[in-house]
């Protein structure tokens, strides 16, 4: 099981962050998520495999400093 | 902690005026020539139209100032205000001052948005606003008791010269059983001796019992305010509550302060993290982008880039509530505990850095090609102690490096010192010359744009590369994100204001990672809303932060995300709510497009504001040089044949350098012709007179200087 925010995915070996959020509404301006706590950018989606149980806040519009 | 020795030479008692719906219609005015102190009223005009912080201090400094003053002439005035909503307590970001003069770097008007609790305690104490004109004798402290009702000035001899002790030992002098009610405002060393002194806002951290620090950091407010001989301006006051600013609707500031504070509590944690890490998370997210400064600005990423961010700081970061104003939500002003300098007049000692934030790490750290933490800290605490600006420093040393590394200034220039990349130890020697006025240090604190004169004229380098890579614009350093892939965020840096500042305008991920403005026309208007709405902040006394960089739940539902509708409809809520002026998010960016109208004016006024002065170094743009080329071949090969066109088979990278440069060159101008017309100035970048009567800025003074320029 994958927790995305207040949505419950189902978790197989190799799922990746990529892969999660298409199952996910509204992720276009998805640029930056934390996978349990850490940040992971976009160039990064397709190769980050997810691990069972893991927690993913989608992080909003990066705005600059 | 210093012993203190102060003589006062001037005192006057006055009445505190009443704060009204967030306003005291007060403004204090010093003059340095004469000592001479008053209080006048603020024309309800000027409220009006001006509504407050900085269209307050733009309006004086206007007035304070001709087109022939230059940044130390006795008539170019510091102003510092607050805004109708500065000052409240547990809203987001509510504290903010913002310091506005003729900038030493720009010889135009500089403003920079600062938090510490001076702003609302000056306010409290009884103005809007304080205007410092003049130049005094010697050395001076200006006292603003708002609880006894009284202005001092004292001469200041023998006061420590760093900042940080300074600012402790006024603090305890001024209120030793309530440090808490002191707010301290002062430069350093490295003010009066270099071009982008910055000034330190303290407040004091009552849990920890120390006293903290925000920068008023750009473009040298502080080297103004050391050239005027005052030492230090402190306000004093006591407790502050929701009523304290008297507002409108005390109940529609309470539910509205509520709502934000309790959304940022609840999500921050899951987005930003800025009450942990603050900005220093930005650091991974730039470099895994391609975004983050290294080495001058030639290369978006590193290796050991995540090295000076959120990870690591993390682990060195004292825990504890860092909030700059009382009880802001966000708190991301942290600070590390019991840092111990390897260098300086501070080595082997254990102080307090209150930092680094995103800016410090990138300038100071990846541009440089430092990736220690503790170097960066180190520097952090240096240009803070000495009263510099770490954006420019940052972006200055950067530019010096690549200088000498491609042999355009050599030993013979830099006093013998290695100035390669990476080089910290010479870095910080840097820093402490600038702070002293000696060695090449001296010539570095001058600013990019005049360092490239002087490396031309006397050291015979190479003119047009300095162009090229000297990251400066209308004299202002960069702040420290690459823009070469992004042509909006391009406009956002050489159309801003004051210089490359990025609180005007930060559009490198909605353009060049999700292509969200496609067109020309697209990112002319993200070039207008986006400045109009930033400015808003400067204006009531805000931080803008808590706007957009925590975001309610369903914020990616609406129909445009990144301006964080929600949030805007309550700036209008929380701005009704305080004046009792009706407000809806429209009018918001009404009152920011007439400030912002005027600032360009002032530009032209200064003999600035036109397309001449809205240029950006082509390093800015794309590939200086064959290297960064090949950095990015696949990107820029691709925007050769697919975006415009070239056949660039048998083209070698010389050939493909010169040919994306013209089309990028010329990309920027018709994204400067569609912005223009956005705003409603001419095709020379001057506010139309339809634009300046459509604001209510039409006084005779500002259509005199339109028709100065030909506009009529």
């Amino acid at each position: 099981m994958i927790t995305v925010g207040d949505q419950k995915l189902d978790w197989h070996e190799g799922i990746t962050i990529s892969e999660v959020l298409e199952k996910i509404d509204n992720t276009d301006l998805c640029a930056v998520v934390r996978l349990n706590g850490k940040l992971v950018s976009s160039p990064h989606f397709d190769t980050t495999v997810i691990p069972d149980q893991s927690e993913i806040d989608i992080l909003p519009p990066v705005a600059g400093g | 902690m210093a012993q203190i020795n102060l003589k006062e030479i001037k005192s006057i008692p006055y009445e505190r005026a009443e704060i009204d719906k967030g306003y005291t219609d007060k403004s204090l005015h010093i003059n340095l020539d004469s000592n001479d102190i008053s209080i006048k009223s603020i024309d309800e005009k000027v409220k009006k139209r001006f509504i407050g912080g900085k269209g307050y201090d733009l309006w004086y400094l206007w007035n304070a100032v001709s087109g022939s003053t230059k940044w130390d002439d006795p008539e170019n005035a510091i102003c510092i205000s607050s805004g109708p909503l500065g000052g409240t307590p547990g809203y987001p970001g509510g504290g903010k001052s913002i310091v506005t003069s003729i900038s030493p770097l720009t010889s135009a008007p500089i403003d920079s948005n600062v938090g510490g609790y001076f702003g609302p305690y000056k306010k409290f104490s009884g103005f809007d606003l304080m205007e410092i004109t003049g130049k005094a004798d010697k050395e001076i402290v200006i006292f603003i008791d708002g609880i006894e009702q009284e202005i001092k000035l004292y001469e200041a001899g023998n006061l420590p010269s760093d900042s940080y002790e300074l600012s402790e030992s006024l603090t305890y002098h001024f209120d030793p059983d309530k440090p808490v009610n002191v707010s301290v405002v002062s430069a350093g060393p490295g003010a009066e001796n270099t071009n982008f002194g910055c000034l330190n806002f303290t407040w004091f951290d009552t849990p920890r019992k120390i006293v903290r620090y925000k920068q008023a950091g750009r473009g040298g407010t502080g080297t103004v305010l050391a050239d005027k001989k005052v030492k230090a301006i402190v306000a004093r006051w006591g407790s502050v509550s929701m009523k304290t600013n008297n507002p409108a609707d005390l109940e529609g500031v309470k539910k509205v302060t509520k709502m934000h504070a309790k959304e940022i509590n609840e999500l921050d944690p899951k987005q930003r993290r800025m009450a942990t890490v603050g900005t220093t998370h930005i650091v991974p997210i730039m470099n895994d982008h391609d975004c983050l400064p290294v080495n001058n600005f030639q290369y978006g990423t590193h290796p050991e880039g995540k090295n000076v961010g959120e990870d690591v700081y993390d682990r060195i970061f004292d825990k504890g509530f860092d909030g700059c104003w009382k009880g802001c939500a966000v708190a991301c002003a942290h600070m590390v505990k019991d840092f111990m300098p390897v260098s300086g007049p501070y080595k082997g000692k254990k102080v307090v850095v209150d930092g680094p934030e995103y800016e410090t790490a990138a300038g100071c750290g990846s541009n440089l090609g430092i990736f220690d933490p503790f170097a960066v800290l180190e520097i952090n605490f240096y240009c803070d102690a000495y009263g510099l600006d770490t954006i420019s420093v940052g972006t200055a040393i950067g530019f010096v490096m690549e200088c000498y590394e491609r042999g355009l200034i050599t030993d013979r220039h830099t006093g013998g010192m290695d100035l390669s990349f990476g080089n910290k130890i010479n870095a910080l020697e840097l820093i402490h010359q600038m702070a002293e006025g000696k060695g090449f240090g001296a010539v570095v604190g001058k600013g990019i744009r005049q360092m490239k004169k002087i490396f031309a004229e006397e050291y015979g380098a190479d003119s047009e590369m300095m162009e090229d890579i000297g990251m400066e614009s209308k004299g202002l350093e960069f702040s420290e994100y690459i823009t070469k892939e992004s042509l909006a965020q391009q406009g956002g840096y050489g159309l801003a204001l004051k210089g490359p500042q990025h609180d005007e305008a930060w559009l490198i991920f909605l353009d060049m990672v999700h292509n969200f403005m496609p067109t020309f026309e697209d990112k002319a208007e993200a070039l207008h809303w986006f400045p109009m709405f930033r400015t808003w902040f400067s204006l009531c006394g805000l931080c803008k932060l808590p706007w957009n960089d925590i975001v309610p739940a369903d914020n990616h539902e609406t129909k445009e995300p990144a301006k964080v509708i929600k949030h805007v409809e309550w700036y209008a809520d929380l701005f009704s709510s305080v004046t009792g002026r009706k407000v809806k998010p429209d009018d918001l960016l009404l009152m920011s497009e007439a400030v912002y109208n005027f600032q360009r004016i002032f530009n032209l006024k200064m003999g600035f504001g036109t397309r001449a002065h809205d240029t950006v170094p082509y390093r800015a743009v794309g590939p200086v040089t064959e290297e960064e080329y090949l950095s990015r071949q696949d990107r820029y090969d691709k925007d050769l044949t697919e975006k415009y066109s070239v056949d660039i088979s048998g083209m070698d990278t010389s050939g493909k350098l010169a040919a994306l440069r013209e089309k990028r060159e010329d990309q920027y101008e018709q994204l400067t012709d569609a912005v223009y017309e956005r705003r409603g100035w001419t095709s020379d970048g001057i506010p139309t007179v339809e634009t300046v009567k459509r604001l209510g800025l039409d006084f005779p003074e500002v259509l005199e200087v339109l028709k100065q320029n030909g506009v009529e």
